[in-house]
């Protein structure tokens, strides 16, 4: 949640890869565009392209280190809505989340709850409606196609909802400049954005699921304004997908083609322990600091679903993700730049399982349950933010008017390694792409309240689609059993698109 | 500081401003089973479903029908002659012996002063699947009740499927069952069906019923199968071969629908990479493709001319040629569905291949296959039926399918993996069919 990431179907939808700095690595293997649909809370450097290392964000640490909650200050209630929009129809949402942060003596602590509905994708009908492509006499045939039973009519509602909980507790030692604090979030999800995509012959989708992420931190201050501070994080992500799709067939007894529902449960199930150590330090200079981030993550994927966008056979697998980052920042008067470089090196393994005795090119068996598919990914990610934020003071009574600007570049590569041990062969693959996206915000300061309303957009990914003219290519390389398409034969291809991003703030403290 | 924030605001505003560039990414290469599939769905290839089952008397009437001699005009030869259920509802030879032979399937013989029936006995096997031609030249089409025939013979409108419009045609044949005049049949009586003239369909049909309706036993299977019908016709004997022939002959569980249903693991790796040939590289499906993997086109194959010929040019087979103002289409027969293939030999409309192997081998260089044709590897009995010189053979690659006029170049393993592959094809219900003989049939004839 916020901005960390989800890892569903963590080899090609892990979501969340927002501007922001995640204790969760996201890990991806194509250019799919994410929305930053669990990017959810408010944060006053996100409109800084979320540069997050040699800067604190008073307002969203603590989503993802609960003992930076001490830095919150008062008592307060928020609420953020926010909505995103995929260019070219291909989704969109609306978040509503409300809290609260609660401080009393040494204890603080705080709690929200947020729901979203998430319309998925105009365009999963991206592919032509079935017809026939065999020689001219059939053709003539295409009618009539056997009605669907009443009963088999799949889901194909497009919108979904979401519910989110957050709950954190905390406290300090001000004689130590010390401070812990330990929080618990819960997803209930329905609807994830980008995954009905995934399946992009599906006639329905639906999705059910759910996260819980639990977190330990550490805060440690000093005089002088050096910090350092740890987190444990444990989440657990588990969703079903029940796909359904409707294959055509040839029915004797109507001496027509047929269609017929079949269903599909894919399990999407990764559980992740991470830690993240962050320090940071003031320079000599007046206003000038620095930082460092190391994050690990240890993965475990269960189970991977069998997306049908992109064949590679993998069920359980392993990943290693580690990120090291180091930031800058001055802050002059009420002007703030900062910038952060991130490297990302990603080991990830995957394979995929026997259902039944595979016979292999060298005349032996691969028995249930051995691997027939072994999947080495090496990636080496790259991530750079920059922000600038100005607060222009317009009276006396603590009133100011600020903006902020930013940009996130994410560059993601990898090197894919397969091995087909059903053929005997070996495959290497290498992707690599570059995600722009620009940030902006502004915000109100009023001595009993603030306004802040941010926005991005990212740049340079796509959602599977059609090309038209010319050389159609189509996505999906799986078509067979399905009804009679139009040859969806091509590799992969992504439509562009860019996705948008608008929160408004709200914080108003006790009084 | 200021210098900072305005190269900022400067790149943003060149990044918000461009155009995301094109993304096309590179997946790794796809697994032989995506590959395949992606193959299979250029095709229009669909799995078979279940056939319903049929009125259980129309099934037992053309049960009794289809091994009943007595459809024949000289009583001596039934549909089950030549479509044995030991043979995969095939002879078993290159050309058939229709009525006036001896024997059955691959043993029978020529009757004196016989001739071969010109095109091998295709299979029945899934012909009630609802096809969209029947015979080599595809001459009868349709569907839902609405059939063309060329030349045009009155089939009765209102048949439910074209197989059982198909069940009316075979009666009439002279070569195959109805017989030449002044023939008589195997009691020495005379056939008059025989006498009727090529005109005359419908007496022909009325006459069979004659035959059948002096049986009491065939009476009662005509009204339990149809009751209610107060005029029955050879329509209704015609729907009742159909419905035999759709509850019993249907098999279509094969390996390859299996894997059509998602079983990856219903095809073994030889069989695969044949199937990823036939759809590919090999381009079978150029032809055989759609529900039956064939069965829907007419093609020159460039087979070998076997047997007395057709009718336009003495000595010649022209296919869907023989008809008038055909000429494109010389040589051109029914590309055949594929389902159950293995167990069909002999291949063609001339039945000159005996092995899957040898058809693989023909159509990898079609033009050396036709011009090496050994005539030794065919039944003595129809090798003096060959037409091998030089004129034949050219008139036949004349008007070759142009995809089959450069050879495939496909390597021995290649070949032999395409062979695997068809033999993915095959239902092992279709094995053994002796469960769909009767004891007996209602005319009592031997």
């Amino acid at each position: 949640m916020s901005a960390r990431s989800l890892p569903l179907g963590a080899f090609l939808l892990a979501l969340a890869a927002g501007p922001a700095a995640a204790q969760l690595i996201a890990i991806r293997s194509v250019p799919i565009s994410q929305s930053h649909q669990f990017d959810l809370f408010p944060s006053l450097r996100m409109g800084m392209g979320g540069v997050s290392i040699a800067v604190d964000d008073s307002l969203h640490d603590a989503f993802g280190n609960p003992a930076k909650g001490v830095r919150l200050g008062a008592s307060s209630f928020f609420g953020s809505p926010g909505l995103y929009s995929v260019s070219q129809g291909a989704g969109a949402g609306r978040s509503l989340p409300l809290g609260t942060w609660l401080r009393s003596g040494n204890w603080f602590g705080g709690a929200a709850l947020a729901v979203q509905q998430v319309d998925l994708s105009d365009q999963v009908q991206f592919f032509p409606p079935p017809c026939i492509v065999c020689a001219e006499p059939l053709d003539q045939r295409q009618a009539p196609v056997n009605p669907l039973p009443g009963n088999q009519i799949p889901n194909t509602d497009r919108t979904h909802g979401n519910a989110f909980g957050y709950a954190m507790l905390g406290t300090t030692f001000p004689n130590q400049g010390l401070s812990v604090g330990a929080s618990v979030e819960w997803a209930g999800l329905h609807g994830v954005d980008g995954v009905d995509l995934l399946y992009p012959r599906s006639t329905g989708l639906t999705q059910r699921g759910h996260e819980l992420d639990l977190r330990l931190g550490a805060l440690k201050q000093w005089e002088g304004g050096r910090a350092l501070s740890a987190v444990l994080v444990h989440n657990r992500f588990a969703a079903s997908h029940n796909v359904s799709y409707l294959d055509g067939f040839w029915d004797p007894g109507t001496q027509s083609f047929g269609q017929r529902l079949r269903l599909e449960e894919n399990q999407d199930q990764t559980n992740t322990w991470g830690a993240q150590v962050e320090y940071s330090w003031p320079l000599r200079a007046p206003g000038w600091r620095v930082g460092w981030v190391a994050t690990t993550n240890l993965m475990s994927h269960p189970k991977i679903p069998n997306y049908e966008i992109q064949n590679i056979p993998r069920d359980p697998g392993k990943s290693q993700a580690f990120n090291l980052g180091v930031g800058l920042s001055r802050t002059a008067n009420a002007s703030t730049f900062a910038l952060d470089a991130v490297y990302e090196p990603i080991w990830s393994y995957t394979w995929g399982d026997a259902a039944s005795p595979v016979q292999t090119s060298s005349g032996l068996t691969i028995p249930a349950g051995g691997k027939t598919i072994e999947n080495h990914f090496r990636f080496s990610n790259a991530l750079v933010r920059m922000g600038f934020s100005q607060d222009v003071p317009f009276d006396q009574d603590a009133k100011a008017f600020g903006f902020q600007l930013g940009l996130a570049v994410h560059r993601i590569g990898y090197g894919l390694v397969q091995r087909d041990n059903v053929q005997a062969t070996t495959r290497r693959a290498h992707e690599d792409w570059v995600e722009w996206t620009p940030t902006w915000g502004m915000s109100l300061k009023f001595p009993g309240w603030e306004i802040r309303y941010r926005g991005s957009v990212t740049n340079g990914t796509g959602r599977p689609g059609v090309r038209s003219g010319g050389d159609v290519t189509v996505a999906t390389p799986d078509a067979a059993g399905g009804p009679i398409l139009v040859a969806p034969s091509g590799p992969l291809t992504l439509t562009n698109v860019r996705v948008m991003t608008h929160q408004v703030a709200i914080t108003f403290p006790f009084r | 500081m200021t210098r900072i924030p305005r190269i900022l605001l400067l790149g943003l505003a060149a990044v918000a401003g461009c155009e995301p560039t094109a993304t096309t990414p590179n997946p790794p290469a796809p697994t032989i089973d995506a590959q395949l599939r992606s193959l299979i769905g250029n095709w229009g290839v669909v799995p078979i479903g279940a056939m319903p089952a049929q009125n259980p008397a129309q099934v037992e009437l053309g049960r009794a029908l289809f091994f009943d001699k007595i459809l024949s005009g000289n009583r001596d030869i039934a549909c089950a002659t030549c479509h044995d259920a030991s043979a995969a509802l095939t002879d078993g030879r290159s050309l058939p012996v229709g009525t006036g032979g001896t024997g059955v399937a691959a043993a029978r013989r020529l009757g004196p002063g016989r001739q071969f029936v010109p095109r091998s006995a295709p299979t029945l096997l899934n012909a009630g699947l609802g096809l969209y031609g029947m015979f080599w030249d595809q001459r009868l089409t349709g569907n839902q009740g609405q059939f063309t025939i060329t030349p045009n013979v009155p089939i009765p409108q209102g048949l439910p499927n074209i197989l059982s419009a198909q069940a009316m045609l075979p009666v009439l044949n002279r070569h195959e069952m109805r017989g030449k005049p002044g023939d008589l049949d195997v009691f020495g009586q005379p056939n008059e069906l025989a006498l009727l003239g090529d005109q005359q369909a419908v007496e022909v049909w009325n006459a069979v019923m004659t035959r059948l309706m002096a049986i009491n036993q065939y009476v009662t299977m005509f009204q339990a199968a149809f009751p209610g019908s107060g005029n029955l016709g050879f329509g209704h004997a015609a729907q009742a071969l159909a419905a035999f022939q759709m509850q019993e002959f249907t098999k279509t569980r094969t390996p390859f629908d299996r894997y059509l249903e998602r079983d990856d693991a219903a095809l073994t790796l030889p069989q695969k990479r044949g199937a990823l040939l036939f759809f590919g590289k090999a381009q079978c499906s150029s032809c055989h493709n759609g529900p039956f993997l064939g069965g829907q086109s007419i093609a020159n194959v460039g087979a070998p001319q076997i047997g007395p010929g057709g009718a336009r040019q003495p000595g010649l087979d022209l296919g869907r040629g023989e008809q008038d103002n055909n000429d494109f289409y010389k040589f051109a027969f029914r590309v055949a569905p594929l389902r159950n293939v293995e167990l069909t030999a002999p291949y063609f409309h001339s039945g000159a291949l005996k092995t899957l192997d040898e058809v693989v081998h023909h159509y990898n260089d079609v033009t050396k296959s036709l011009t090496e044709f050994d005539p030794s590897r065919l039944d003595a009995d129809v090798r003096p039926f060959y037409r091998g010189d030089a004129a034949t053979v050219a008139a036949v690659l004349g008007t070759l399918d142009f995809r089959f006029r450069r050879p495939l170049n496909l390597s021995e393993a290649e070949m032999g993996d395409l062979v695997a592959f068809l033999k993915a094809l095959t239902d092992p219900a279709a094995r053994n069919l002796s469960a769909v003989v009767p004891a007996s049939v209602p005319s009592g004839i031997q």
